[in-house]
């Protein structure tokens, strides 16, 4: 929870109040591994990084489809360090799918956002102010930002209305919202939810939330099978994984975790999935293995929500969250769980397209 | 290891805190456990943890407090938070009505998933709002009393009451469980674990142990 002065200022702050991103930078603030200057050599190398960036997209993205089918690999390997940031949000529209989506349906969202009323209104509202509220562009009440994050889940909650408004999609859509337009955040949270390249989210929002119950089913197996003496300490303390790990499903690690670790995260997850969620997961577990395996339930419950900052450095983080290799046992846990609980219902509505993954 | 002094007590309550989005249900929970007021608190995804050591009644209470998410999407994950839970603090908001008559829905919420002999305390919360109060102190206290439920008003943003408010559930839940052990309700001295227990006594032998079993 940010602590923040209790008077309601509508004054923005100073820009050396705010880090790189935006945020209000706290008394104590931890270290965010941006901070220190860069040497000349970094600058240097970030500069021919961003040159190889431009290549491969072309102008507003012309050879982007090109490259990835002839260097997929290539094209992984570079997301993996991390999207150049200003590139970040025309490359997320490229690689989620919802630029096509929003080329598809030219003035469909305006119409959404215009002319449409959702019975979600007044949940909206409610949660605006909630959301990112340590971040400049959503502090002015009202503001430009605000408008935006309210007009975007608005659009949603009625283009949608089996999924309607759900706590923490309005992470999903600040987030994305500080990279692009409105309309353009708008579609991909759509491409997300509807799985236009991946398998659709919607299920983590749907009654019932089956999807956050089965990610969470998967997550508490696999790491039992990585870690299992986390998991046996784990059983002991009757620790389950919903006590930790459904804000990092629900928003994308987009909730608590500090922002420039979520980029990160965010480029991996829009190129290969919900897969990076249970890798990064499964890192941070193993990063703080031997703490978490001597503490008892309550310190454990407060580790497992207070990561220590060196475990969230992108650069350590990631590379551990790579080595673990889940595809083939996701898929298997999934038919386990669907066994169980039976096939994990998507909304009645039709995908907007078919699943390639 | 040796043990702390503030690990020590002679009961360990687990309370649930539930009620409407935005009552402000986190914001009475960082006063209680930490004295601490957030304007713009974020929703709550899933539930939050967090415990304090207090008196209660000349004993050393050790209160478990689960807050779960308001909105009612969630409730497929937060409900399985009410069993082993010897109270309920239902929070609404004393500015806005629906959160006061969705209370019947939440009361009918743990009659589903808590265990029958729950205590519940009501709380209309935000009583510093005055100019924009919309539930009258007397429609909540007679409604209290119909569903025999305790009742107050608090403002997690002034402090007023909070404290109050725990220390009258935590004495409930004590006055009743004390009265069980007399009438001979009592379980063996088995070390419960934490996570799900319903009472415990502290789990080592260094502290005076009592335990109860609620249901
Ligand atoms: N004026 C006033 N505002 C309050 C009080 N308590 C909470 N709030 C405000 O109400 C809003 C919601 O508070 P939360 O504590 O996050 O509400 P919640 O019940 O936990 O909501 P969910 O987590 O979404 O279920 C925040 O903006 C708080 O600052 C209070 O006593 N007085
Ligand atoms: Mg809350």
């Amino acid at each position: 929870m940010e602590k923040k002065r209790v008077d309601e200022s509508l004054q923005v702050p100073a820009p050396g109040r705010v880090d790189r991103f935006g945020f209000v930078k706290q008394e104590h603030n931890s270290p965010d591994g941006l901070s220190r200057n860069k040497s000349a050599l970094e600058y240097q190398r970030e500069q021919k990084r961003l040159r190889k960036w431009r290549k491969m997209i072309g102008v507003g993205g012309s050879d982007w489809k090109h490259y990835v089918r002839r260097k997929p690999h290539v094209v992984k390997r570079r997301i993996r360090k991390g999207i150049p940031d200003c590139l970040r949000g025309l490359v997320w529209q490229l690689i989620s799918g919802s630029r096509d989506l929003l080329l598809m349906n030219p003035g469909v969202y305006e119409q959404l956002v215009i002319y449409e009323t959702s019975a979600s209104e007044l949940d909206i509202i409610r949660d605006i102010s909630r959301t990112f509220p340590s971040h400049v562009f959503y502090q002015q009440r009202h503001g430009p930002g605000q408008r935006s994050l309210y007009n975007v889940l608005k659009a949603y909650s009625v283009y949608d209305r089996e999924v309607g408004y759900v706590q923490g999609m309005g992470y999903l859509a600040g987030l994305l919202l500080l990279y692009m337009s409105e309309e353009d955040a708008f579609w991909l949270v759509v491409a997300l939810l509807k799985g236009a390249v991946h398998a659709p989210m919607e299920g983590l929002y749907l009654e019932g939330l089956p999807l956050v119950q089965q990610y969470l089913f998967q997550f508490d197996r696999l790491m039992r099978e990585y870690m299992p003496k986390l998991g046996e300490h784990f059983t002991e303390e009757m620790i389950n994984p919903s006590m930790y790990g459904s804000q990092w499903f629900i928003t994308v690690f987009s909730y608590s975790f500090p922002f420039h670790l979520a980029l990160r995260i965010w480029d991996v997850f829009l190129y290969e999935g919900v897969k990076i969620v249970f890798k990064v997961g499964l890192a941070l577990l193993k990063y703080c293995h031997d703490d978490l395996v001597k503490l008892p339930f309550e310190k454990l419950i407060h580790a497992l929500r207070n990561f220590p900052d060196d475990a969230m450095n992108p650069d350590v983080l990631l590379p551990m969250a790579y080595s673990f290799k889940v595809s083939k046992r996701l898929e298997e846990l999934e038919q386990e769980y669907e066994k169980i609980h039976g096939k994990v219902a998507e909304s009645k509505a039709k995908q907007k397209q078919p699943q390639l993954t | 290891m040796a043990r702390r002094p503030d690990e020590e007590y002679d009961y360990l309550f687990k309370v649930v805190l539930i009620g409407d989005s935005g009552v402000g249900k986190s914001n009475l929970l960082s006063r209680f456990t930490r004295n601490e007021f957030c304007l713009e608190s974020k929703s709550t995804i899933g539930v939050e943890f967090a415990t304090r050591t207090l008196q209660v009644e000349g004993r050393t209470i050790k209160a478990q407090i689960w807050d779960t998410a308001g909105q009612e999407r969630y409730r497929a994950i937060t409900s399985a938070y009410y069993r082993g839970a010897l109270g309920a603090l239902l929070v609404y908001d004393v500015t806005k009505p629906t959160t006061f008559e969705n209370v019947s829905r939440w009361l009918k919420e743990l009659r589903d998933h808590a265990d029958a002999n729950i205590v519940i305390m009501l709380i209309g919360n935000k009583t510093d709002l005055k100019h924009l109060r919309a539930v009258a102190v007397e429609d909540a206290q007679s409604f209290a009393e119909r569903e025999g439920l305790s009742f107050i008003e608090t403002s997690a943003l002034e402090a007023v009451n909070v404290e109050k408010s725990f220390q009258t559930i935590l004495g409930e839940i004590y006055r009743i469980i004390s009265k069980k052990s007399i009438s001979g309700g009592e379980t063996g001295p088995a070390s419960i674990k934490q996570g799900e227990t319903l009472v415990v006594g502290a789990q080592d032998g260094n502290t005076k142990k009592t335990c109860c079993s609620s249901s």
